[in-house]
């Protein structure tokens, strides 16, 4: 150990109350950023993995030009065809990244149990997708369903959303006819039996939502076309390179069509993000507001109580650069304590959150989910790098003022 | 001889508030090496600004001050702090020990400053401290040092470098009469052994009793000089 972090360290120690109460607010500022970063990279991994698999969205949405801009008066021109359908796949299959394209309907219309009738939204998906989407996520973070699955060859069985069947007071196995008019404008009834419950992805949606079967929605809508071709990925990054390589084979095929990511349509993900990083910088903000303060003021009384030691040190031949190491030097001992301490608690939380398992439920979920930290290695380097450099920055100001000192007034402090 | 200090018609000028305080009215002085000089005079002579200037941690305000040869007005701070670390050794009246530090420890620190290896800078102690008659003390701190026990951990601390000079400002007023005596015996013996110039500020008769040359201050001039 060299003289000046002796020096650093034992001064530290004998001012170990002072020191502690520096290192209590970094340690506390270290964990509060880190926990608060655990949570909220849960919160995004949550909202991104509910918007791609729990709702079956997929990375990729792949619509007509114009789908999403809520013109309905010609609903045939929103429509791909079959041959666009087989084209796309055509497109995705030889890109490694892509795991599953899958077709899909939005229809909305009227569902009766033949007394008491109510509006409903439905998304047409292929039953047999659903393993690829639920093998993807990592999160289980809701009860998929209750009851049974969909099937791609039992095209009458439907699921409900839990607030629709409270509404209609339906239970799994009873019958219901689904309303609704065809691309063409006809009303069309299907007879249908309700397969399973299920929470819809938005509280919003939970008195209203249900899943058919592509083949039962295509039915409905008289067509043999889709509304969205979902593309499903391996990993998310790739949503990004696959959208600009599809984009590509598309306008060289020339067709009408538009591909849109998963955030852009998840307008939720987007202003949950938004939230939680004005949140953060906020907690940001004060952590670097009462670490730089901490971490002054005991570098200041140090300096100050120190004065003829560094009058002392530099008649010795100690040049200012080398009174700068020794107080920066201090100051990153109290980092390094602060942190470790900070570590401490992280962990402890963590093992508790794990151990106890606690449920919560988040604003526009309709059932509680487990609260997790997700701590990330990222982050941690980061927040650490950060506090540290902190620490040696705001420790400076102080430590300029003591190697800037006159020696012979510095001697004669008393 | 060459000189080892050459003060060229030094003056020194504090400016406290609005008042010019004249410490210093150009002074002439030459210490040749291996000289044990006293600096007296009554308070506020101008005794502890001439040491400053000498010991190289302060300026003249006129006048030329040679150290070896070398004028150090041109210095840098830098240049300072090294010419400081090979050359100068310091004496306080309060000893100025770090207190978190043991006496080895202290011994060691010029050489540690100077990018000494550890190892070789504890060598190095040891042997000063071994000559200062402190080599059971090597692992206490100050404050279980007595008075008379710091001073000698810094008088080897000034000598753990060899240096040309050593600059002692008052090192026997804080002493009792024994210890006073028995300290300023230590660096009589080194002066003689080692040949190390010695220049004291001080009040003490019993210091001045001792030192081959006695140079009066007052009202910041000299007034006379013995021999």
């Amino acid at each position: 150990m060299t003289a000046w972090v002796k020096i650093a360290l034992r001064n530290l120690i004998k001012n170990r109350r002072r020191s502690l109460f520096t290192m209590l607010a970094i340690m506390l500022g270290f964990a509060a950023v880190n926990l608060f970063g655990g949570f909220t990279t849960y919160m995004y991994q949550a909202n991104r993995e509910g918007s791609i698999y729990s709702a079956f969205q997929g990375h990729l949405t792949i619509v007509r030009k114009g789908f999403f801009e809520n013109d309905r008066t010609d609903p045939l021109r929103l429509l791909l065809t079959a041959q666009e359908m087989s084209e796309i796949r055509d497109v995705c299959r030889p890109i490694s990244d892509v795991v599953l394209v899958t077709p899909q309907l939005r229809l909305n219309g009227l569902i009766t149990d033949g007394k008491v009738s109510t509006i409903f939204i439905a998304q047409g998906y292929v039953p047999s997708s659903q393993e690829a989407f639920m093998k993807g996520t990592r999160l289980k973070l809701m009860e998929p369903f209750e009851g049974n699955r969909l099937e791609d060859d039992a095209e009458h069985g439907i699921g409900i959303s839990r607030g629709l069947s409270r509404a209609l007071n339906l239970k799994i196995g009873s019958e219901v006819v689904v309303m609704a008019t065809t691309a063409e404008g006809q009303m069309n009834a299907l007879d249908a039996e309700i397969f399973q419950l299920f929470d819809a992805p938005s509280a919003g949606m939970n008195d209203r939502f249900i899943r058919v079967p592509f083949r039962f929605a295509q039915q409905l809508y008289d067509t043999d076309g889709a509304h969205v071709m979902s593309v499903l990925l391996d990993k998310t990054v790739q949503t990004e390179s696959v959208r600009n390589q599809l984009r590509n084979v598309f306008k060289q095929k020339n067709m009408d069509i538009e591909i849109k990511t998963w955030n852009e349509l998840s307008e939720w993900y987007t202003r949950v993000k938004n939230m939680f990083d004005i949140i953060f910088l906020f907690l940001f903000i004060i952590v670097f507001i009462i670490v730089t303060m901490s971490v002054i003021n005991t570098m200041s009384m140090a300096v100050l109580e120190r004065t003829r030691e560094i009058g002392t040190l530099r008649s010795l031949g100690l040049k200012r650069r080398g009174v700068l190491s020794l107080f920066a030097i201090e100051s990153f001992l109290i980092g390094v304590g602060g942190i470790a301490g900070g570590g401490v608690i992280n962990l402890l939380a963590w093992l508790g959150i794990n151990y106890y398992k606690p449920l919560w439920a988040p604003p526009g979920i309709t059932v509680k989910i487990p609260l997790q930290i997700i701590f990330t290695v990222e982050f941690l380097f980061y927040s650490i790098g950060f506090l540290l450099i902190l620490c040696l920055v705001a420790s400076l100001i102080p430590a300029r003022r003591a190697a800037n000192q006159n020696v012979v007034d510095a001697l004669g402090h008393v | 001889m060459k000189s080892i200090i050459v003060l060229n018609q030094v003056s020194k000028t504090y400016h406290l508030g609005g008042t010019e305080v004249h410490a210093l009215h150009e002074i002439d002085l030459n210490i040749d090496p291996g000289e044990f000089v006293a600096v007296w005079g009554p308070s506020g002579s101008g005794k502890t600004t001439l040491m400053n200037l000498i010991g190289v941690i302060d300026e003249p305000s006129s006048g030329r001050l040679i150290f070896n040869g070398h004028d150090i007005s041109g210095l840098s701070d830098n240049d300072k702090s090294e010419l400081r670390n090979l050359s100068i050794g310091f004496v306080f009246q309060q000893f100025n020990l770090i207190p978190v530090l043991s006496a080895l420890e202290n011994v060691m620190l010029p050489l540690q400053i100077r990018g000494i290896s550890p190892s070789e800078a504890k060598k190095t102690a040891m042997n000063r401290l071994d000559q200062v008659e402190l080599s059971e003390f090597v692992t206490h701190r100050p404050d279980k040092l007595s008075g008379g026990q710091q001073q000698r951990v810094a008088i080897a601390r000034a000598l753990v470098t060899n240096p040309h000079l050593i600059i002692a400002d008052e090192p026997t007023a804080n002493l009792d009469s024994k210890t006073a005596m028995k300290v300023i015996g230590l660096m009589r013996k080194l002066n003689t052994s080692e040949g190390t110039t010695f220049i004291f500020s001080t009040h003490d008769q019993r210091l001045l009793d001792n030192v081959s040359r006695r140079i009066h201050l007052e009202d910041g001039r000299i007034l006379e000089e013995h021999p």
